[in-house]
């Protein structure tokens, strides 16, 4: 088929329709609105089957769609920020109970301050829900996405609900080329939903997701939801595996890029890792040894396939485009506690904050800090962690400043008028 | 409540103290647990740093004796030959040490005078705790009662009072076993039993969630351990109304079988709502270690006179 | 069951619901669960939201035949339009033989039903979901210790509420606020008055659209009385006419029970310690009056 140009939303409604999802739940929110808007057109023009119900919030669209997932149908959801959090105590409930289901979230800051463009504190903020997480690049990675998610997502040696997560603006209304993969091809990639034995019929009553009483029971079913999301990471190699061979595109657990040879390496996730391929274009060409490794699996962490990509490499400079606050960047964390102690593991892992709440990455940042990593590699001594954030910005975020924060009876037309009444002589 | 007012007692005799419930809120009728911890050299700030249940008391206060007989209770878990065991009871401590085939010490402290109605029943924690004060031999009588003082103040006086009075005399009750409890030693780290860890296996999902597929299966917990007052039926008075006892009953604890209703006395907690709704007032109540022990009596006879009692 | 519940005599004397639950001695909850459960059969799956009930399924045991959900306390309603619209689909595409199709049933408290759990509810209506909801209404937070929810009635003592004038506020009517969104049926119930229960357990077992039950819920535990006078209890709660008992089906209204000769409504607080300082040490005259005044209005209006 040829490419056709697709939003990231547009991508993952295809993504759904491919999989022939049986229920969406939705609920509206920026950027991720498109998504339902493009499923209820095709439900309601029966260009797709399936059913489609809008729920008054994300909490209740979560309750339902792990509830119609543990009834035994296939189903596809999607939210963002302010909304996956709204759903959040749902995220973690509907893990526990092994009910497989494919959530695509739009990357969004989170409040406070309000905002709408991307960065991943929303989705970070499930990591350890038990859904697992695949992240994308670009459009054409969304739509192979949603189908890898819903293989992973019902393995019976996973059986867990999986987030595909996609940046809100730089995907969500970005048009791309995208192959849709063959209908034909994706039903032998991707079988019908069989629910086995956990689903509700009169014939066989169950009992699903009881209370526990004492540690003991609950460490058992906390814990067995952990080892199901590491039996998923060979899981998604061999899913992966064969959507390459399907397919003819590479879809493992991490992209590395140029870091065969490579003494630095870029290590971020989402579309601005596109951005630093880009940059390690650039540098190659300036004669640097520099490549990116990606992560697509955050959820489970693919520890082993990271720290083998990474043997060799010399310094890590880890991008993250989130804020653990009071500690720093999580993917910088994560990495560290996945390399510790690893023999022939990077000497220098410099730690970068960048892209909250859609914050442009210039070129030249990309270039900057690869020279900071490289540097930090010569002299064995790591800099503090750094917020890409410039004198412009600065001195911009200071006039915005002097705007808010001027004095009532500056800006009042009636210069006193603003104060209360019987006030006025009083100064 | 019967922690509480053990625990301020040694905290006001100088100890340093931890005491809780196993859990928050409990429902009515149902067991409860409570432990306290107590360490000398409160004034040297010495802390406990133990938390949690206790792996090997020197002390346990069974209330209720039918606790006794649950395995999944759990009272006499962690016990050893030097843990005192004081039971609440009106059997004899050889019957006890008997059944449970106790080495230690076991001491009873004499259940209460019958009562018909449970508005009746004495406060069993303070009567536990001026038992268990009396055992521990470190703590004054004036320690006691102020204890009783601070935690039941806002019951008023009249309740403070009453369980002054039960608190007093189940420790004098007990004052020939005075000290009685020793302190234990703390788990040794050298040549300590080493826990049996396992490696989880990965199991299905469909065993590995928190799911039930049998049905019903609520009846193996016996909820009928929870009586104190059993409901009894005089079939000759019974009307075979149209099963007012059977719709009423809460737990679904009484089924008609033939004609005639049937209590269900393994899951009958006791709550005596038949009792009072009975048309023809054909449902009596009695107190529940009477009905257990004319029963013990039946078998007893039956053992002696060489019939099972199952045939009777 | 399947013959027309008309008298006492044909209520079930053997009961679907399983022996052995936590739940309290006395707990007028169970007692209207049990009674539902008998007219409601196994083919059913209860979704609940967080409240005393949710330990009735604790592993590894439960009491019902059929099958359970728990959700969460806020969400409950959204928890059953999942498994309804599933099942339909299911239905739809053959997946799923007729006979092996479900009455969904919401069970949840007044904590759920009055407050948290209300926009997942209205939302529900809204949309037509075909299933039944019941609320055990014990006026309180009853699973952590009794505090006042939005149906906690005036006056009353509570673990937050403890004053000399109880609760300040007032029971939300939430019978109007379900009545407002036009559903196919509400109905207020009590385990006390089991043929009237069966009844309208009956109708909305037959009925499709939202059918929407409080139950209110006797509760020895929190309401602070002894559990053999449950039962008492709420037929008192029906003759002062605290409770009414009624239905609503197309727009209209219909009281099930009107009691005449109204005994005077302190003969039902009088009963339990929640309402112990009405009484004593003096008589509350004021509040007593301004209770019972609220009563006669109500059915000033009705009759």
């Amino acid at each position: 088929m040829a490419p056709t140009l697709l939003t990231g939303n547009v991508a993952a409604a295809w993504g759904a329709r491919l999989a022939r999802v049986d229920y969406v739940p939705a609920f509206p929110i920026t950027p991720q609105t498109e998504i339902i808007e493009t499923l209820g057109a095709w439900v309601d023009s029966g260009d797709m089957p399936g059913r489609m119900v809008t729920l008054e919030s994300e909490h209740s669209m979560l309750t339902a769609a792990g509830a119609a997932a543990a009834t035994g149908v296939r189903v596809f959801s999607a939210t963002s920020s302010q909304g996956l959090l709204h759903a959040m105590e749902m995220i973690y409930t509907v893990a526990g109970w092994r009910a497989p289901f494919v959530l695509v979230n739009v990357s969004r800051g989170l409040a406070s301050p309000i905002t709408l463009e991307a960065d991943h504190n929303d989705v970070l903020a499930a990591r350890d829900s038990g859904f697992l997480q695949i992240h994308c690049a670009d459009c054409q990675e969304v739509v192979d996405g949603v189908l890898l998610a819903y293989r992973l997502a019902e393995d019976p040696a996973v059986r867990l609900p999986v987030m595909v997560n996609l940046d809100g603006f730089y995907l969500s209304f970005t048009r791309e080329p995208v192959n849709l993969p063959d209908p034909a091809e994706v039903a032998q990639f991707l079988q019908p939903f069989d629910p086995g034995a956990i689903r509700f019929a009169a014939s066989a009553p169950e009992s699903q997701a009881v209370a526990v009483l004492g540690g003991s029971p609950y460490s058992y079913f906390r814990y067995e939801t952990h080892l199901a999301a590491q039996n998923a990471v060979s899981v998604y190699g061999d899913i992966a595996g064969e959507f390459r061979e399907r397919f003819g595109r590479e879809r493992g657990a991490v992209e590395a890029y140029q870091t065969e040879d490579a003494e630095v390496v870029f290590f971020m996730m989402g579309s601005f890792a596109t951005k630093a391929r880009e940059a390690v274009d650039r540098l190659r060409e300036a004669g640097q040894r520099v490549g990116l490794l990606r992560p697509r699996l955050l959820r489970p962490y693919p520890a082993d396939i990271i720290a083998g990509a990474l043997e060799g490499v010399s310094g890590v400079a880890v991008i993250d485009q989130n804020l653990s606050v009071g500690q720093g960047g999580v993917l910088h964390t994560e990495l560290s506690a996945a390399l510790y102690g690893r023999e022939g593991a990077p000497a220098v892992l410099t730690s970068f904050i960048g892209g909250l709440g859609g914050r442009e990455i210039s070129p030249e940042e990309f270039y900057q800090m690869a020279a900071v990593t490289r540097q930090a590699v010569e002299t064995g001594v790591t800099p503090p962690p750094r917020l890409l954030y410039t004198e412009t910005e600065l001195r911009e975020i200071r006039k915005l400043q002097s705007v808010a924060l001027v004095e009532r009876d500056e800006t009042s037309p009636r210069g006193g008028a603003g104060k209360p009444p019987g006030e006025e002589d009083k100064q | 409540m019967a922690s509480r007012v053990l625990g301020t007692a040694l905290f006001r005799s100088g100890f340093t103290v931890q005491d809780a419930p196993k859990y928050g809120a409990e429902r009515r009728g149902a067991p409860i647990f409570s432990t306290v911890r107590a360490a000398r050299g409160a004034s040297e700030g010495e802390t406990i740093n133990e938390r949690g249940i206790i792996h090997r008391p020197d002390l346990v206060v069974v209330a209720d004796d039918t606790l006794l007989a649950i395995p999944a209770a759990g009272t006499l878990q962690g016990i050893d030959p030097d843990t005192v065991v004081l039971v609440n009871s009106r059997e004899s401590a050889d019957t006890w040490r008997h059944r449970l085939n106790l080495q230690g010490e076991l001491l009873i402290l004499p259940a209460g005078s019958e009562v018909e109605d449970r508005a009746d029943l004495p406060h069993i924690g303070a009567t536990c705790a001026g038992a268990a004060a009396c055992l521990l031999g470190v703590i004054e009588p004036e320690a006691l009662t102020t204890a009783i003082d601070e935690e039941l103040g806002p019951l008023g006086e009249e309740a403070v009072a009453e369980n002054r009075e039960n608190a007093s005399a189940a420790f004098e009750a007990m004052i020939a076993h005075r000290g009685i409890v020793t302190e234990g030693a703390a788990v040794p780290a050298k040549d300590y039993e080493p826990p049996a860890w396992v490696e989880l296996p990965v199991d299905d999902a469909s065993i590995a969630a928190p799911d039930i597929r049998a049905a019903a299966n609520s009846v193996q917990v016996r909820t009928g351990l929870w009586r104190t007052l059993r409901p009894v039926i005089d079939y000759d008075l019974c009307g075979k109304c149209w099963w007012v006892c059977s719709t009423f009953c809460p737990d679904s604890a009484i089924a008609v079988e033939g004609d005639k209703p049937v209590i269900d006395y393994d899951h009958c907690k006791g709550c005596m709502v038949c009792v009072g709704i009975c048309p023809p007032h054909a449902i009596g109540s009695i107190p529940e270690y009477l009905a257990q022990q004319r029963e013990q009596q039946t078998i007893e006879e039956g053992e002696a006179d060489g019939t099972d009692p199952a045939d009777r | 069951m399947s013959e027309t519940i008309r008298r006492m005599k044909d209520l079930p004397s053997t009961h679907l619901l399983g022996t052995g639950t936590p739940m309290c001695s006395g707990c007028g909850g169970l007692e209207a669960l049990h009674q539902i459960y008998d007219v409601l059969g196994e083919n059913t799956v209860f979704v609940n939201a967080a409240g005393c009930m949710t330990l009735l399924s604790v592993y590894p045991f439960t009491p019902f035949r059929g099958s359970w959900l728990y959700t969460a306390m806020g969400s409950a309603p959204a928890g059953a339009q999942g498994v309804r619209d599933a099942l339909d689909i299911l239905l739809q595409q053959g997946r799923l033989p007729p006979e092996d199709d479900l009455q969904v049933v919401v069970l949840t408290g007044d904590g759920s039903a009055y407050g948290m759990g209300m926009s997942a509810t209205s939302g529900a209506m809204d949309r037509d979901l075909d299933f039944i909801y019941i609320c055990y209404d014990n006026e309180g937070y009853g699973n952590t210790g009794q505090q006042y929810s939005s149906a906690t009635p005036h006056g009353a003592t509570t673990a937050t509420s403890c004053g000399s004038r109880g609760y300040p506020g007032y029971k939300k009517d939430l019978f109007s606020v379900w009545s407002a969104h036009r559903p196919s049926y509400v109905a207020t119930v009590i385990g006390s008055e089991p043929l009237d229960l069966a009844k309208k357990i009956e109708k909305a077992r037959d009925m499709t659209g939202p059918r929407m039950i409080i139950a209110l819920s006797p509760c020895p535990t929190g309401w602070d009385y002894d559990p053999k006078d449950s039962v008492d209890i709420g037929k008192l709660a029906v003759k002062t006419g605290v409770w009414p008992l009624k239905e609503y089906e197309n727009g209209v209204v219909t009281h099930t029970r009107v009691p005449r000769d109204r005994p005077p409504v302190e003969e039902y607080l009088q009963r339990q310690g929640r309402f112990a300082h009405l009484f004593r040490p003096e008589r509350n005259e004021e509040l007593l009056a301004e209770i019972q005044d609220r009563v006669d209005h109500y059915w000033e209006e009705v009759v």
